[in-house]
């Protein structure tokens, strides 16, 4: 009886110990959103949080065409990085988002996603003594649908990435970060591939929607930016991905068409040769870059330098 | 036979000082040249913005230029810069090849600088080079 007083103790003492060490670690909005980010508890049957389909490993992008949301139901659209946002001007393919904090609420909601009603997902954190604490630390008030949404946008601007062999060439001044191959890459991607017009940028994005050749109104009728906007001139436009970590976030596009940066470099080399079909292409991609093969391996191998340190293996 | 015209001394003298002072200033024009073009040379960057954003630029003895932000390099090119007039000539990969134009306000024993334009018509990147106010990194 006395051995098990004594161990009950200390179970007890450990888990107060963990618990107030938790506690102690929530102390500001960052960390906090990094909590929700990684918690179920924000989705209608606790199985899917953030993470699920935003896999840090894959830079926060995930390795599907499209995800899988509650319910196994699937998106329409694949997911897209969440690092490098902190300079972004809207987000999600079609821009619907002005702010990452609208952004952080909206696979909260999403039938297809997390399907929990934002205030419901309130109620459950104001419900849980361990967010209610958070809460009430970081923000001195109870937790709500504001405050949720600040702290799961401020943990998403610390996902920041700036420590990739190009970035070492580039800010750092070494020449030997790349190779050879990936500056006749970064050539071509300011040339003859003309990739730059649109992913021009510290994050390699101009943060603009542009039609590249994937809207036939067919099997490709997803028309992207128009169901927002509602101009015709915006039929079948995505935003401009960013490249960054690009290397690591296949599938590509706003389908999850392409597996490989091989496909994705084929297909802008002649986009009409993939999607002979398509409507309202931007005039950049009309006619074929006539890239050689060498080229397009140089430029592949300035799209891997890209890819930050942390992901190395 | 070699021949040394005769000189009086003294108009030696003269001669050896007069070469001495050409030397001497060629040579204080050349340094001076040479700090004057190494003025703009180095790293260059703001201070953080109201979201935390810092933005520098590298000119390189080179002539190549790289601008950042939040040490992410986002433009590549190459420059020219006149010491005496402090005007500043740039190409980079982000404006079709337009060149700007930009004359260089040094101030603070020159180790914070601003731009005024002279000619861009790159009109995203003239705004942006407007607003910076850069310090000179050491």
């Amino acid at each position: 009886m006395k051995k098990y007083v004594i161990v009950t103790i200390i179970v007890t003492g450990i888990v107060f110990i963990q618990a107030a060490a938790t506690m102690n670690s929530i102390t500001d909005k960052e960390k906090l959103g990094e909590a929700l980010f990684f918690d179920p508890i924000l989705s209608k049957d606790s199985t899917v949080s953030c993470a699920s389909c935003h896999r840090p490993e894959y830079a926060f992008a995930d390795t599907s065409a499209v995800s899988i949301g509650v319910d196994g139901k699937k998106g329409i659209r694949n997911t897209p990085t969440a690092m490098n946002l902190s300079l972004g001007k809207s987000f999600f393919w079609d821009g619907r988002a002005g702010t990452l904090e609208e952004q952080a609420l909206a696979p909260i909601k999403n039938p297809d996603e997390m399907n929990l009603a934002v205030e419901e997902a309130v109620h459950r954190l104001k419900n849980s003594k361990k967010y209610r604490g958070y809460f009430l630390k970081v923000f001195n008030i109870e937790p709500d649908r504001t405050n949720l949404a600040v702290a799961i946008a401020a943990f998403e601007r610390t996902l920041e990435t700036s420590d990739s062999p190009f970035d070492n060439w580039k800010f750092s001044d070494d020449s030997i970060a790349v190779s050879a191959a990936a500056k006749r890459g970064f050539v071509i991607f300011n040339g003859k591939a003309k990739c730059i017009k649109c992913h021009f940028g510290a994050d390699f994005t101009a943060n603009d929607f542009r039609n590249i050749g994937l809207f036939n109104g067919k099997n490709l009728n997803d028309s992207g930016r128009y169901l927002i906007s509602k101009k015709e001139e915006d039929i079948g436009k995505f935003k401009t991905s960013s490249l960054r970590n690009v290397a690591i976030t296949a599938p590509y596009m706003h389908n999850g068409m392409f597996k490989r940066l091989d496909d994705v470099i084929d297909f802008y080399n002649d986009t009409r040769k993939i999607v002979p079909d398509a409507i309202n292409t931007d005039t950049l991609l009309i006619q074929p870059l006539r890239l050689t093969k060498k080229e397009r391996y140089d430029l592949k191998a300035f799209l891997i330098s890209l890819t930050d340190k942390r992901f190395k293996k | 036979m070699s021949y040394y015209p005769y000189r009086h001394p003294l108009i030696q003298f003269i001669i050896i000082k007069k070469e001495v002072m050409r030397i001497l200033f060629l040579a204080v024009v050349i340094v001076g040249v040479a700090i004057a073009d190494g003025k703009l040379t180095g790293r260059w960057q703001t201070q953080p913005s109201e979201k935390g954003n810092i933005t520098g630029v590298v000119f390189k003895a080179d002539n190549t230029i790289e601008g950042y932000v939040n040490k992410k390099p986002f433009v590549s090119g190459t420059y020219s810069f006149d010491p005496g007039d402090s005007i500043l000539s740039f190409v980079d990969n982000g404006c079709n090849g337009v060149r700007g134009i930009y004359k260089v306000m040094f101030y603070c024993n020159s180790d914070s600088l601003r731009f005024n334009v002279i000619s861009d018509s790159c009109t995203e990147r003239k705004n942006g080079m407007l607003r910076l106010v850069m310090g000179r990194v050491k």
